[in-house]
Order: C-alpha cells, then sequence, then structure tokens
C-alpha cells in the first residue's frame, strides 16, 4: 500500500505527515488562475447549447462531459500553481543517528527470512556490513552514525564484528537511556533500534520512552524475526507456592503456550535435583494457543529446592530453550501446631488425632472435655502452652496455626471467644477445620454468632423436637468428589488421580448429624453425598478463603470407619492420608509473626532485589516502630546486611533492597527488634542465574516496537525498508536542518487524473452523440 | 446366643451412639460350660454405664450393655472392648482374626476378672497366638491410664461379691497380687489392658450393695472411667 502511494505521490506517506504542503507558483499565476476559470464557464456555455442525439439519452447525462472537462483543466491549474512538499532536511554530516542493536541471545533465532543465513543476527550484519547499499552505508552518506550494542546497558561498539549474540537479557528501556545519554549535547536526527522486542525489564521502558518523548528524539524500530513461530511450545508461565512443609504435595499451576502443535498431548516432567517426581501428560486444545496444567507432586526433602518444568522437546519445533522453567520452593521441617479443642469424647478425634500422631511436621495438641468444666489435655509440651478449655487471650489462640473445633456447643463460647476464633483467620491467617457432630454448625447453635461467619456453610436455625437432645443422624452417606475436589491435593488419596478417584468411591459410607446442603458465595464444595431425605446433596466437605485464612468444613463424625471399617485393609493408608493433608493443606500457607519476601523468587545477575519484611506482635497486630534487619547470605558465603524501613504505606510493613551479583541461592535472615527486644526472626530464599527471560515469548513483539516507535514519534521498519528509513531519518526536525521545497506537480497521480478525466469526457461525449 | 438374658429396652443397632459399652461373647470355653464370657453380665456392664454417664456427663453413650462377637459384622463399629474370665476362652482362628484385626486398627480391649497362674497360662496362650510380635508389659503408674481422668496412685486388689461382702481373702486360688498390664503397639498405644488377680467387674455390678466395700466400687470405677477415657482419646 506505500508503495504504490509513493508511485502515485513521488513520496512516502511518511514524508507527507513530517513536511507541510505550499504553492510555489509566482504571482502572476494567480491571474492565469483566473483564465482558466474563464474557460471553465465557457466551457461550460458550449455544453449548454448542445443537445444529445436521440430522445432516449437520460437529461441527467448533459452535465457530465462539462463536469470532467473542468476536473481536467482543473488539474491543469493546480499544476500551474507549482504545489511543493516543504520539508525540514537534515544538512549532510552534520546531524547523528544512534544506531542500537539487540546483542542478546535470541538474536540467534532461525527465524529471519530477509536475511541470508535466515537468522536475525544475520540480517543485522547484513544491515550495519557498510556494503554498498547497506543501511549503515546510505546513513553514512548523511549521518554521523554512532552504533551501540545493548543487553543490558549499551557501549559504544565500532563495528558489526563486535556483536556476539550472547548476552542472557536485553533491557530496551536502559540501552535508550544510555545512548540519550552518550549522545547528549549533539545534533541527533534520531536513535535506530535493531530488536526483535524482546525486553527483560519493561517496567524501565516506560520511563525511557518518556524521557526521549522530552527530548523530541524519534526512535525509529527495525523489527527482526517472525511475528509468530510457526511450531513451537513454551512454559509460559508457572505459580508455585514460596514455601511448603516436607512431605507436603506441592501443588503448582503450569501454562503451556503452543503454536502449531494444536491437539498435540505432551508430557510435562517435573524435576527435583535430578529426579523426575511427577510427569503430567497435557493435551492443546485445537483452536487455542495456551493451556493451563495443575501438577501435584510430593516436597520430599527439606531446603530449597529447585523444580524443573520441563515439556520435552517436539519433533520440528523451532525453539526448545524455552521448553522449560523453574521455580524455586523452600520445604520445610517444622512443625506447624494445631489446636484441636472437642467438646466431648468422641472416636472421631481420637482417630484423627492419631492419624497425624506421627507426621514430624504437624504438631496436634488437643483439649476434650471429657464433663462439665473438665477437661483432658494431650500432647502438650514446653512449646505448646496449655490452657484449661479454650483460650480466652489472642496471644494464647494465635500462637497456633490451626485450629480444629468438634463438637461444641456454641452456648459454651462467650462471644469474644467466638470473634477470637474468627479473627485468628482473619487477621492472624491460620486455617480453622469445623468438624460434624451433633453440636457444631446449625445444629449446635452457631447461626447468627461470629462462628457462622467462619464457616464455609450457610447456617440456619435448629429447632430441636422436644425430648430429643440431638439432631437424627443421616446415614449411609456416600461421599462422592465433586470436579474440584477431583483437583484438589488434599484429596488425593492415591499418588495417581485416577486411582485416588476410583478409590473414593468404594470408600465406606459415613453418618452425619449434618443437613447442610448449601455452602456460601465463594466456597468451595470438594465433597457431597446424597442422603434420603433431602433433595440437595448434603455437602461433605468444603472450604473458603476467610481474609488471609482459611476455613475448612467437614460435616461427617465418622470417618474413622475409614480407619476401624472391615472392608478396608489394615495396612491401607487412607484415612491417615486424608486427614494428614487436609491438615497440612489447611497449615499450609499460614504466615508467622515475622516474615521476609523477595518481590520474585529468581532474578538474573545484576538485578535489584527488593526486600520486604512484615512485623507483628504476638497477637498479631502490626509494630511500625521495629528496628530490622535483613542478613544476605550470598552464594559465596559472604554476608551483607541491608537495614529494613517502614515502608510507611502499610502498617508493619519493612521494605528495602539489595543488588545481586553473583550466580547461586542467597538466603535471607530477617531480624525484628523493639526497644531492643528480638520480636522474631524469618527466613527465605531466592536466586541468581540467567533465566533467558527472553527466550520465552520469543517471537517478534511488534506491540513493544510499535510502543517505542509511537511514544518517541518514531515508525516501525521491516529490513527491506531501509531507504525509508533512511529517507524518514533525513527529514527529520531533530539535528542539524535546512528547509527544502519539493514539486509537486510531476505527481505520477495529477497525470493520470488529467488522461482520466480528459478520457472520461471523449467517452461520454461518444456516448451521448455529442460533437 | 444371647436369647437367655434380659434384653435391653432399646437394641443398640437402633440407636446410633457414639460409646457402648461392649462385650466380647467368644464361643470357645475351657471349663465353665461355653458362658464364661457372660460372668456378671449384664447387670456389671448396665451399672457400669450408669456411673459412666454420670462421672463422663459430656459423653454421648448407649445406656446397657452390647454384647458382641468378634465375627459380628458390626462389630468393627465398637472400638471399646471389655472382657471377663479370660482363664477359660479360647478364641476360634476367625475370631482370633478379627480381634487382631480390631486392635492394630486402634480397637481397645478391657481384659479383667480371672486369677491365678493357670488361669493368667491360658490368656497368656490365647494372646500369644493373637498378637505373637507384641510383649504383655506391666504398665507403670504414671502411664496415662491411671491419670487420664482419675489419679489411681495405687492398684487395689477387688475382690468377687461373695469375698467382697464377708470380709473374706481378697485373692482367689494362687492369684495374691494384683497387677495391670497391656499391650502397646508399634506407636505405644496401649491395644489391650489385663487386670489380673482382681475383678473390676463385680465392684461395678455390686456397687449398690451395702455390704460390698465402697473403696473397691471407687476404685473399680476409677478405673473403669480412665479407660473409656483413654480409649477414647489414645
Amino acid at each position: 500500500m506505500a508503495g504504490l502511494f509513493e508511485f502515485l505521490f513521488k513520496y512516502r506517506p511518511s514524508l507527507f505527515e513530517e513536511g507541510r504542503l505550499a504553492l510555489a507558483a509566482p504571482g502572476w499565476m494567480q491571474v492565469a488562475a483566473l483564465v482558466a476559470g474563464g474557460a471553465l464557464v465557457f466551457a461550460a456555455f458550449t455544453y449548454r447549447r448542445m443537445r444529445p442525439a436521440g430522445a432516449s439519452r437520460p437529461e441527467r447525462y448533459r452535465w457530465l462531459a462539462p463536469t470532467l472537462r473542468s476536473l481536467a483543466i482543473g488539474v491543469l491549474v493546480l499544476c500551474l500553481l507549482q504545489p511543493a512538499l516543504v520539508l525540514s532536511t537534515v544538512v549532510p554530516q552534520e546531524s547523528f543517528v544512534g544506531v542500537l542493536v539487540d546483542d542478546s541471545g535470541s538474536m540467534a533465532m532461525p527465524d529471519e527470512d530477509a536475511a541470508e543465513d535466515g537468522t536475525r543476527a544475520g540480517a543485522v550484519r547484513e544491515a550495519l556490513s557498510g556494503q554498498p547499499g547497506s543501511l549503515l552505508e546510505l546513513l553514512a552518506e548523511r549521518f554521523q552514525v554512532r552504533q551501540l550494542a545493548f543487553g543490558r546497558g549499551a557501549e559504544r561498539i565500532e563495528s558489526v564484528d563486535q556483536l556476539r549474540f550472547a548476552r542472557s537479557d536485553s533491557r530496551i528501556g536502559e540501552a535508550l537511556l544510555a545512548a540519550s545519554d552518550e549522545l547528549a549535547g549533539l545534533p541527533l536526527a534520531g536513535l535506530v533500534v535493531f530488536s526483535d522486542g524482546a525486553d527483560s525489564e519493561p517496567a524501565e521502558l516506560g520511563d525511557a520512552l518518556l524521557a526521549l518523548k522530552a527530548a523530541g528524539t524519534p526512535v525509529h524500530v527495525v523489527g527482526l524475526g517472525r511475528p509468530r513461530l510457526t511450531k513451537d511450545i513454551e512454559v509460559s508461565r508457572v505459580v508455585a507456592p514460596r514455601r511448603v512443609l516436607e512431605g507436603s504435595t506441592v501443588e503448582v499451576e503450569v501454562t503451556l503456550s503452543q503454536t502449531g502443535f494444536g491437539g498435540r498431548t505432551v508430557n510435562l516432567e517435573v524435576e527435583d535435583d535430578g529426579r523426575i517426581v511427577n510427569v503430567e501428560p497435557v493435551t492443546f486444545p485445537r483452536g487455542s494457543s495456551a493451556v493451563t496444567a495443575r501438577v501435584m507432586f510430593a516436597g520430599t526433602d527439606e531446603g530449597a529446592r529447585e523444580f524443573r518444568f520441563r515439556v520435552v522437546a517436539q519433533p520440528g519445533e523451532e525453539l526448545t530453550l524455552n521448553n522449560e522453567r523453574t521455580a524455586l520452593v523452600e520445604v520445610r521441617k517444622r512443625r506447624e501446631k494445631i489446636f484441636f479443642f472437642e467438646g466431648e469424647p468422641r472416636h472421631e478425634s481420637k482417630f484423627l488425632r492419631r492419624a497425624v500422631m506421627f507426621d514430624e511436621n504437624l504438631h496436634v495438641v488437643s483439649m476434650t472435655r471429657q464433663a462439665a468444666n473438665k477437661f483432658y489435655g494431650i500432647n502438650f509440651d514446653e512449646n505448646t502452652k496449655r490452657f484449661d478449655g479454650f483460650p480466652t487471650r489472642r496471644e494464647d489462640l494465635f500462637e497456633y496455626q490451626g485450629v480444629i473445633l468438634g463438637s461444641m456447643e456454641a452456648s459454651f463460647f462467650t462471644h469474644d471467644q467466638m470473634r477470637m476464633l474468627v479473627d485468628f483467620a482473619v487477621q492472624r491467617g491460620g486455617g480453622v477445620l469445623l468438624l460434624g457432630a451433633h453440636r457444631s454448625f446449625s445444629e449446635g447453635g452457631f447461626a447468627g454468632t461470629p462462628i457462622a461467619e467462619l464457616s464455609p456453610l450457610v447456617l440456619y436455625d435448629v429447632e430441636q423436637s422436644s425430648g430429643e437432645s440431638r439432631p437424627p443422624l443421616i446415614q449411609d452417606l456416600q461421599l462422592e468428589l465433586t470436579p474440584q475436589g477431583r483437583a484438589h491435593p488434599a484429596m488425593l488419596l492415591r499418588d495417581d488421580r485416577s486411582e485416588s478417584n476410583e478409590l473414593w468411591t468404594t470408600l465406606p459410607s459415613l453418618s452425619a448429624y449434618q443437613r447442610a446442603t448449601e455452602v456460601k458465595a465463594g466456597a468451595t464444595a470438594l465433597l457431597l453425598a446424597e442422603t434420603p431425605i433431602q433433595r440437595e446433596p448434603l455437602v461433605a466437605l468444603a472450604y473458603h478463603r476467610i481474609g488471609r485464612g482459611r476455613a475448612i468444613a467437614f460435616t461427617p463424625h465418622d470417618s474413622w470407619h475409614w480407619q476401624m471399617s472391615a472392608e478396608i485393609a489394615l495396612e491401607d493408608q487412607t484415612h491417615e492420608r486424608l486427614w494428614r493433608q487436609m491438615l497440612r493443606w489447611l497449615v499450609s500457607y499460614v504466615p508467622d509473626r515475622i516474615e521476609v519476601e523477595t518481590d520474585r523468587d529468581r532474578f538474573e545477575p545484576g538485578s535489584t532485589v527488593a526486600l520486604r519484611a512484615t512485623v507483628r506482635d504476638a497477637a498479631f497486630r502490626e509494630v511500625n516502630r521495629a528496628q530490622v534487619t535483613a542478613a544476605i547470605e550470598m552464594p559465596s558465603g559472604e554476608e551483607v546486611e541491608v537495614p529494613l524501613d517502614w515502608s510507611v504505606e502499610r502498617d508493619g510493613e519493612f521494605v528495602g533492597s539489595f543488588v545481586a551479583a553473583e550466580r547461586g541461592q542467597y538466603r535471607v535472615e530477617v531480624d525484628a527488634r523493639s526497644e531492643g527486644e528480638l520480636l522474631g526472626v524469618a527466613a527465605s530464599r531466592f536466586s541468581v542465574d540467567n533465566l533467558n527471560e527472553e527466550l520465552f515469548g520469543a517471537a517478534r513483539r511488534d506491540s513493544v516496537l510499535r510502543r517505542i516507535a509511537r511514544e518517541t514519534g518514531g515508525r516501525q521498519y521491516g529490513l527491506d525498508e531501509m531507504d525509508g528509513l533512511v529517507e524518514d531519518l533525513s527529514v527529520s526536525r531533530e539535528g542539524t536542518t535546512v528547509r527544502e521545497a519539493r514539486d509537486l506537480w510531476d505527481m505520477p497521480i495529477l497525470f493520470l487524473l488529467l488522461v482520466v478525466f480528459l478520457g472520461g469526457e471523449w467517452a461520454v461525449r461518444r456516448r451521448l452523440g455529442m460533437s | 446366643m444371647f436369647e437367655r438374658y434380659l434384653e435391653p429396652p432399646v437394641h443398640p443397632d437402633e440407636v446410633l451412639r457414639e460409646f457402648y459399652f461392649t462385650r466380647l461373647a467368644y464361643s470357645g470355653n475351657r471349663y465353665m460350660g461355653g458362658a464364661s464370657w457372660s460372668v456378671d453380665f449384664p447387670k456389671a456392664d448396665r451399672q457400669f454405664m450408669i456411673g459412666l454417664k454420670r462421672l463422663l456427663d459430656q459423653l454421648d453413650a448407649y445406656d446397657y450393655d452390647n454384647p458382641r462377637m468378634a465375627t459380628d459384622p458390626e462389630f468393627f463399629r465398637f472400638p471399646f472392648l471389655y472382657s471377663v474370665e479370660v482363664g477359660y476362652m479360647v478364641l476360634s482362628p476367625d475370631e482370633r482374626e478379627h480381634l487382631r484385626r480390631y486392635l492394630l486398627a486402634g480397637g481397645f480391649w478391657v481384659i479383667d476378672d480371672f486369677w491365678g497362674s493357670w488361669e493368667w497360662a491360658n490368656l497368656e496362650r490365647e494372646l500369644s497366638e493373637l498378637l505373637p510380635e507384641y510383649p504383655i508389659v506391666e504398665i507403670p503408674l504414671d502411664h496415662p491410664i491411671f491419670h487420664c481422668f482419675y489419679d489411681v496412685e495405687e492398684i487395689l486388689q477387688v475382690p468377687n461379691v461373695g469375698n467382697g461382702r464377708y470380709g473374706g481373702p481378697t485373692w482367689e486360688r494362687d492369684g495374691y497380687t494384683p497387677h495391670v498390664r497391656g499391650i502397646f503397639d508399634d506407636h505405644g498405644r496401649l491395644m489391650v489392658v489385663i487386670n489380673w488377680n482382681t475383678d473390676l467387674g463385680d465392684a461395678w455390678e455390686w456397687a449398690e450393695d451395702e455390704w460390698y466395700p465402697v473403696r473397691f466400687s471407687h476404685y473399680a470405677y476409677q478405673m473403669g472411667v480412665n479407660f473409656v477415657v483413654y480409649a477414647m482419646s489414645h
């Protein structure tokens, strides 16, 4: 299209945008124009006297021939007025042009058809070779050219031979600012960027573009590579928890993108230290470029584990380096404390405790009411504060990560205690498990109490029938997984998911006192059970997030049958596994009083790592007046201290930063004190390595390139448009310029119009029989 | 098997409670004509339940006796088990298999009312076939089973009703010293509590008898309550 425009109008559209139109004809031409106007009137008059031959000719065609003649005369008059395009053009060799070349590894991609060797890098070499006809030669005819190579930062180069195309990242924003500094003070006609659009630090780009726009420096971009790879699979995104308990199921979401592999099933492998821990088949849907797979595997070994998520290279794939991503997950060996408060002696609580008794990462203490105001506590030790009954102080309850509430009626608790339990989940971020029994949920009188807020189930008022102290028991409940339950890590009773789903259908039936059939908006039901007495199925297991924490409701009261039943083999671990997983999941993401995090888990060498610590007191109230220091242990073993300051934006939030130059794994330990007293410590890890981010989404990123050009007043060019690039730079308003008027009277479009109008008039006259 | 005894007003299968005082009705017998399991039954069971429900007022318990054979299809629904006169007990292979599975899966068995070395030898023989890999050991007095509800500081010899009423000797045969022994599973949980040379059942059964010494009933109830609390929490 641009070529046709240039053929008809003599110059490229960009020149018309840059310049302004003017008439170059001298004053006498005004007279000529009047004469031409008179001629037009005469022509019309001569036609008026004529009549078309034959009565069938429509009267309206009478005006066609004079109109066409008038237009032809108009074109001639326009030519006589000598139209011209007035442009600011640079004075040869007086202005500078900066050429920035992406020197990163992605430039080695073999997807540039315009290059002889087919690579993006080859295209750059050809364009900047300095050979006759090359861009560099064209530029050098008119400009002083400065070449810069960029990856992270930009450096001057004298020749294209200095490019290696092997840098690990490309930061376009940083490079543009560096070039701007390098050429500061010089008459700069513009910058030319050779890039595939891959930008490792998109956050920096906006600032750089703003600065260049303010300086009036147009940035022209030459896009390299194909806008879409033909055949490629990419691990686009991995969302993994930063911390898990040792032995827990790690649940990770992996997004895979593809082009050219729609309908294909590939194996997604999870590797932990050279060991394949899971292989998940993933089928790419037809007609969609991306699919998200949920992968589950056990985090068995303590420490900071780098899990690799990899799709095995497929035949014909253009780029295989983007088939793998890594996530850093800290597998923690520690005992999360759970307080089990039970209102009566029950087999369920005994077997539940027994199921998790030997889990090294769970410490369940229980307080069971045996008789009115007589409690029996089990498993308390020096790490777990003991209290008779239910705690009355936040500090005591919030010491735990999880709470299990058994068969205890609402009237036992004070309002404050119930409120505190809600705060335990909402503010402290703890996990609360509400168990089914004849004194729990609606049947325990909790409707309308703060505990109703906590429950994922909708509670309702229960009217007790006279003479019966307990609600009737619903028996023969065969629990069924919901679709969400089938995908949930806590419901995985066997390593193989289909085996696990099958097992759920064979477990002995249970019974419940609850009649809950409705979960709250935002809550998720994982297990349902049909009942003979209700149309809607009973919700057997549901959960929801509440504030920072989560609450789970399990309504059957006798899951212990899955341990004792004669139908279950003695060595079967289903009951143990279910409760271990459920309790681990309950307390998996419970925050500590002191926490430290980095904004990501993996960084490029030289990146600035933002540290963020959260400081709370024993009642989990945020503390702003604290001295917080981060001790960073580098891979070499060297340790540096970084003081963290209160962010002011959020209570209890302390921030700082650190530049990570060494490759390897870092450990950050934060120490928080208030008035000299230690509030607590927290640790976190991150790793530094070449991430090769630009190999992900490796096709040419036109959106980035277009943005650079659009925001700075530049343009995007293909490799076959180098002449246009030089011409556009030549008519730049920047640099040392002079005014130049270019004739437009000889534009082919005017000649073409003249021919069309005169030819048309002749044809009309012939047709109408006018002579 | 149970027809000749007074039926409870509500059959245990018709109500659903958390706790049943379940008595093991074993089939084989070496001496007493086939029903040594039923000594003191059902009065001891029912009377114990009256006391238990008063003392553990939060326990959702069935009020009456619940004799079951180990081969009963519902046997595994009742993780608390009580047996007497095990000096004459003979378990069939089927019973043995069920009982073994029951104990290892989480069941709790209280053995009571057998005396002297001959009866001990019989029980020991049965247990060695039932749980051959698990030794019988003396339960120390600081074990939670002596303290989980009542603090029991001393093991008493509880005499049978005849001896207790009339101030006779507390022992029978050559069972002069009372013992509380047990079998622990791999994880240290008590599966079996053996009350040897003592008769807690009679003390429950005759607790209302003004001639039966109250200190024995007292002790027997304390031990019984502790057994239930332990069984329901460990």
